[in-house]
């Protein structure tokens, strides 16, 4: 199984948006890599790149230490000698082919032989559960089973790579669910490198070895998907993930002796970095609050009205309102409180985060009490 | 007693109930029993049969099935034709999605050059007259030995052109083909266009070679356009009567419509409306075959893509090549033919194509009191063509004023009863005079009116039978835009007219018409170009009296007068080019957009 690597990879379109900006990308052996990014931000022409469908205006990438592309050496491998499968968003069956001749018709073209193939189809039916209808039409399935056609051509011909454009987002909510755990576990079976490609950032927290978030073309963050929820690089990507998302205080800085006095509103907070950190004159700060480090505590703590909550059963989601700013924050179990109550609130761990509010970078993680 | 009348008068309230209980009158009037009549006409003798067959004129007889299928002229009169229509409408059609797909293959899948500038030139036949190409294959082509000058073609090179090249199926077949090749084009095209894209890369991502792409992906996926189209040129071409007519009676070579044409015309009109029941027949037919076909277990539902930047084949080395070859084609089917138009319609003898043979006479100038075609006046100058122009445009019009407000109505009383039986029976109803042929519907209004009927008095000559055939005719057309468009308005508009206590006449006037407008003035155009192209429909409907321009065209070139043919020609081609450039500039709809929908 190859690594995949993208250098300095641009995409310009005509118009001269650039679609992809710069990119650099290495994707390990047996990765399960995400391309995260709200709609436009490249990672469907990222996918498409490194297929072949689309030409990069500039860069290079390889597989292993093979040149596929090469703006500079004029290389471009056409995608059916790159050796990748493909998952498109809306399938791609061919309409008037049966289930059978759509997975066997691959296999064809790579001149297996007959007897080979015909086991081959049946293998990979059985193993995605599509058996039965392998002499309907794709007009005659549901969206699931054509999902599980357009898998099974896919990796009938066992791709070292597979590329996926957002193969879940037609589906609807409970079999996407049984989809994200069934692709997980053809990505243990296969060994296979897997690309995916989704806007929804749950789905690739919960799929991902790896995530690469993009904004605008460019690279945001690329890391293993807990470290990019706990330490996100910069606003945007400490925005994007997590829902409900993170609370963001606009906040003054002042350094002291024992840690930084943020001042927001009509609060006063204390922020003890983990590792030192100079401000170097800066003062206006960003302080980012996940909902589930806004602890409810008995006593103490901040006094807060219940602006709503919503119980799931499992845990319940708040909007709490204190001196003017409003907080979400998750309290688990099975709780509920009442629309306008009185609820206190406090800080605990070291996991709170500070950014610079003018580069949006993020500066220091660190503990946070109150003053 | 009392319950029932509550439900006639429950019943009468609605506006639709009315519409639809005229309507259906109307059309079983005027399209159904105008059936039985002509059934009636093959057992009956007419007044020019009296000699041949010996019996009292309307008593019955027998004569017309036995010579039509039993006797030593069936072969001539009906056999050989009906191979003749089949054989050039197939062939037609081979031709069509060979020029039309390939272009549109061309066009959509490769690097070709002058896109914009060929599809549009490449159009334009089908906006004209369906018998542009003919006559001008015929200006170009035409040869001595059927009498009469040379053509173009052998004026310029000295080469004599043979009987087959010039006149019978070959050039028929040709000039058909390429007058349906945009047909092919638009519908082709517009798959391959709206094909997703994706298909066809995940064929690629499979290791598919380019010409196993072609022949399993590509191909399947255009073979239900290449139906559709195949069914419409072929009936298109086998109910086309002006191509065979200029090009096929030269050497005699009849098909059905021709034959019609001249048994009608001639001693035995009984054979003739034989002829237009065996026309209606092989229509329904191709019909049921086409709607046999919809219903297959693949659908081919184009699900939209997010990428239609695919890849163009490149043509490389052949690019300048193919470009120029598919240019001069689009210039032949397109330019070319205006050119000897005007060429035909300038010159004093035939066959001299010399700039002191030339002579603006036959636009311009002045009678010198005769009436042969030397000394009349140009057609610019001519009353008589003047007062051709006005019925026709008064007829376009009239045509389309029934058509259009009939069938946007129709389309009204249709959709707010729809599931109903009355409903059902009057949609289809609208839909029959697309299934006959024209020139098998004007036989059918021949048969039905020529004779008086009850109150209404014989039509035959009138301005009124040209009027109620062309409104008849293009209902279809018009009912089924007005059918679509009114899916589409959710009654709940109406409604809200109606809790209010709007009038219905006031809702129409105040709201459904306002939405509908750009809808219903399409429903009035498309009947007002076709009325003004058509020939079939009329020919065997006019006298004297009540003659059109399409079939004033078709009087000067039986009496040979080609440089008047050619001039009223251009004037025909000059005003639907003309209003289909006012449509588009008016609404944006055009009429090769309006060809697609059924």
């Amino acid at each position: 199984m190859p690594r995949i690597r993208l250098q300095n990879i641009t995409k310009q379109f005509a118009k001269g948006s650039r679609a992809v900006d710069r990119l650099n990308l290495v994707i390990e052996d047996s990765d399960f890599v995400s391309l995260l990014g709200p709609s436009g931000c490249g990672k469907t022409t990222t996918l498409r790149m490194i297929a072949g469908l689309e030409t990069p205006t500039e860069g290079e990438i390889f597989f292993d230490d093979k040149c596929v592309f090469s703006a500079e050496k004029g290389i471009n491998i056409s995608p059916d000698k790159r050796n990748v499968g493909f998952l498109f968003q809306n399938y791609a069956l061919w309409p008037h082919m049966t289930v059978r001749r759509n997975i066997a018709f691959g296999l064809e073209n790579m001149k297996w032989e007959k007897g080979k193939i015909e086991s081959r189809v049946q293998e990979i039916c059985e193993t995605m559960r599509i058996a039965e209808y392998i002499d309907r039409y794709p007009a005659e399935l549901s969206g699931g089973q054509q999902q599980r056609v357009a898998i099974a051509r896919t990796l009938a011909p066992n791709p070292r790579v597979l590329l996926m454009d957002e193969p879940l987002s037609n589906l609807d909510a409970k079999l996407r669910n049984d989809m994200r755990a069934e692709l997980k576990r053809l990505h243990l079976t296969t060994g296979a490198t897997f690309i995916y490609v989704t806007h929804d950032q749950s789905e690739a927290m919960t799929l991902s070895s790896k995530i690469c978030l993009m904004k605008q073309g460019v690279l945001q963050q690329y890391c293993p998907p807990l470290t990019l929820y706990g330490s996100p690089r910069n606003l945007f990507c400490a925005d994007f993930m997590g829902n409900p998302t993170m609370n963001f205080l606009p906040c003054e800085a002042q350094e002291g002796k024992d840690g930084i006095t943020l001042t927001t509103g009509v609060f006063r907070l204390r922020f003890n970095p983990n590792t030192p950190l100079r401000l170097e004159g800066k003062k206006q700060l960003v302080l980012g609050i996940r909902p589930e480090f806004v602890k409810i505590v008995e006593e103490e703590g901040i006094e807060s009205r219940v602006v709503s909550s919503l119980p799931t059963g499992m845990d319940t989601v708040l909007a709490l309102e204190a001196g003017g700013i409003t907080l979400s924050a998750v309290a688990f179990g099975s709780v509920d409180y009442a629309m306008d109550s009185a609820v206190r609130f406090g800080f605990e761990g070291d996991r709170y985060l500070l950014f610079d509010a003018e580069t949006t970078e993020q500066l220091a993680m660190g503990s946070l009490a109150i003053e | 007693m009392n319950k029932k009348w509550n439900r006639v008068k429950t019943f009468l309230s609605k506006p639709y109930n009315i519409l639809l209980i005229l309507l259906l009158v109307t059309l079983t009037y005027l399209v159904v029993l105008p059936l039985f009549s002509i059934i009636r006409d093959t057992f009956i003798v007419h007044a020019s049969e009296k000699s041949r067959i010996k019996q009292a004129v309307g008593s019955f007889t027998l004569y017309h099935w036995i010579r039509a299928f039993n006797s030593s002229f069936s072969k001539i009169l009906i056999w050989e034709p009906l191979w003749h229509s089949v054989y050039t409408s197939v062939l037609a059609c081979v031709v069509a999605i060979l020029i039309g797909g390939g272009f549109a293959w061309l066009v959509t899948r490769t690097d070709l050059l002058w896109k914009n500038g060929l599809t549009k030139l490449f159009i334009f036949p089908y906006i004209m007259p369906s018998w542009t190409l003919a006559l001008a294959w015929r200006n170009f082509f035409k040869n001595a030995v059927v009498g009469g000058a040379p053509g173009i073609f052998t004026a310029l090179t000295g080469i004599t052109i043979p009987n087959w090249f010039a006149y019978g199926p070959f050039p028929i077949i040709i000039t058909t083909g390429l007058h349906y090749a945009p047909f092919a084009y638009i519908l082709i095209g517009g798959v391959l266009r709206n094909m997703d894209a994706n298909l066809e890369e995940a064929a690629i991502i499979l290791q598919t070679t380019k010409a196993r792409m072609f022949t399993r992906i590509t191909i399947p996926m255009v073979m239900p356009a290449v139906m559709s189209t195949i069914i419409l040129v072929f009936s298109s071409a086998m109910s086309s009567f002006a191509v065979p007519q200029f090009l096929g009676l030269p050497v005699r070579y009849y098909v059905l419509t021709t034959e019609m044409y001249s048994t009608i015309q001639g001693t035995n009109p009984g054979v003739g409306y034989i002829i237009a029941i065996l026309m209606i027949v092989i229509s329904v037919g191709i019909m049921m075959v086409n709607q046999h076909m919809i219903g297959t277990r693949k659908s081919y539902a184009t699900v939209t893509g997010k990428s239609a930047n695919i890849s163009l084949f490149h043509l490389k080395g052949a690019r300048l090549p193919v470009s120029t070859i598919i240019c001069a084609l689009v210039l032949c089917m397109s330019l070319i033919p205006m050119i000897s138009f005007v060429l035909q319609s300038l010159i004093l003898t035939d066959g001299n194509y010399s700039l002191s043979n030339m002579t603006l006479d036959f636009w311009i100038g002045l009678s010198k009191g005769g009436n042969d075609y030397q000394d009349k006046a140009g057609i610019l100058r001519n009353a008589d063509v003047w007062k051709t122009l006005f019925n026709s445009l008064r007829l376009s019009v009239t045509c389309a004023l029934g058509a259009g407000t009939l069938g946007f109505l129709a389309g009204y009383a249709i959709v707010r009863r729809r599931g109903s039986l009355i409903s059902r029976t009057v949609e289809n109803l609208t839909f029959i005079p697309y299934l006959i042929p024209s020139m098998a519907f004007s036989a059918i209004y021949l048969s039905m009116f020529s004779q008086q009927r009850a109150f209404i008095p014989s039509l035959y000559g009138t301005f009124a039978i040209l009027a109620l055939i062309g409104t008849i005719k293009y209902l279809p057309m018009a009912s089924r835009s007005g059918v679509n468009s009114m899916l589409q308005l959710s009654p709940e508009i109406e409604e809200a007219g109606v809790i209010m206590g709007v009038p219905w006449i006031r809702r129409m006037t105040q709201i459904i018409i306002p939405i509908e407008k750009s809808t219903i003035v399409s429903g009035y155009l498309l009947p007002f170009v076709s009325c003004m192209r058509e020939l079939s429909l009329f020919v065997i409907l006019v006298t004297a009296n009540n003659r059109v321009l399409t079939t004033l065209l078709f009087f000067y070139d039986e009496k040979g007068w080609a440089q008047y043919g050619n001039a009223i020609n251009l004037l025909i081609i000059f005003i639907v080019l003309l209003v289909n450039f006012v449509v588009e500039k008016l609404t944006g709809a055009s009429i090769e957009k309006g060809v697609g929908g059924k």
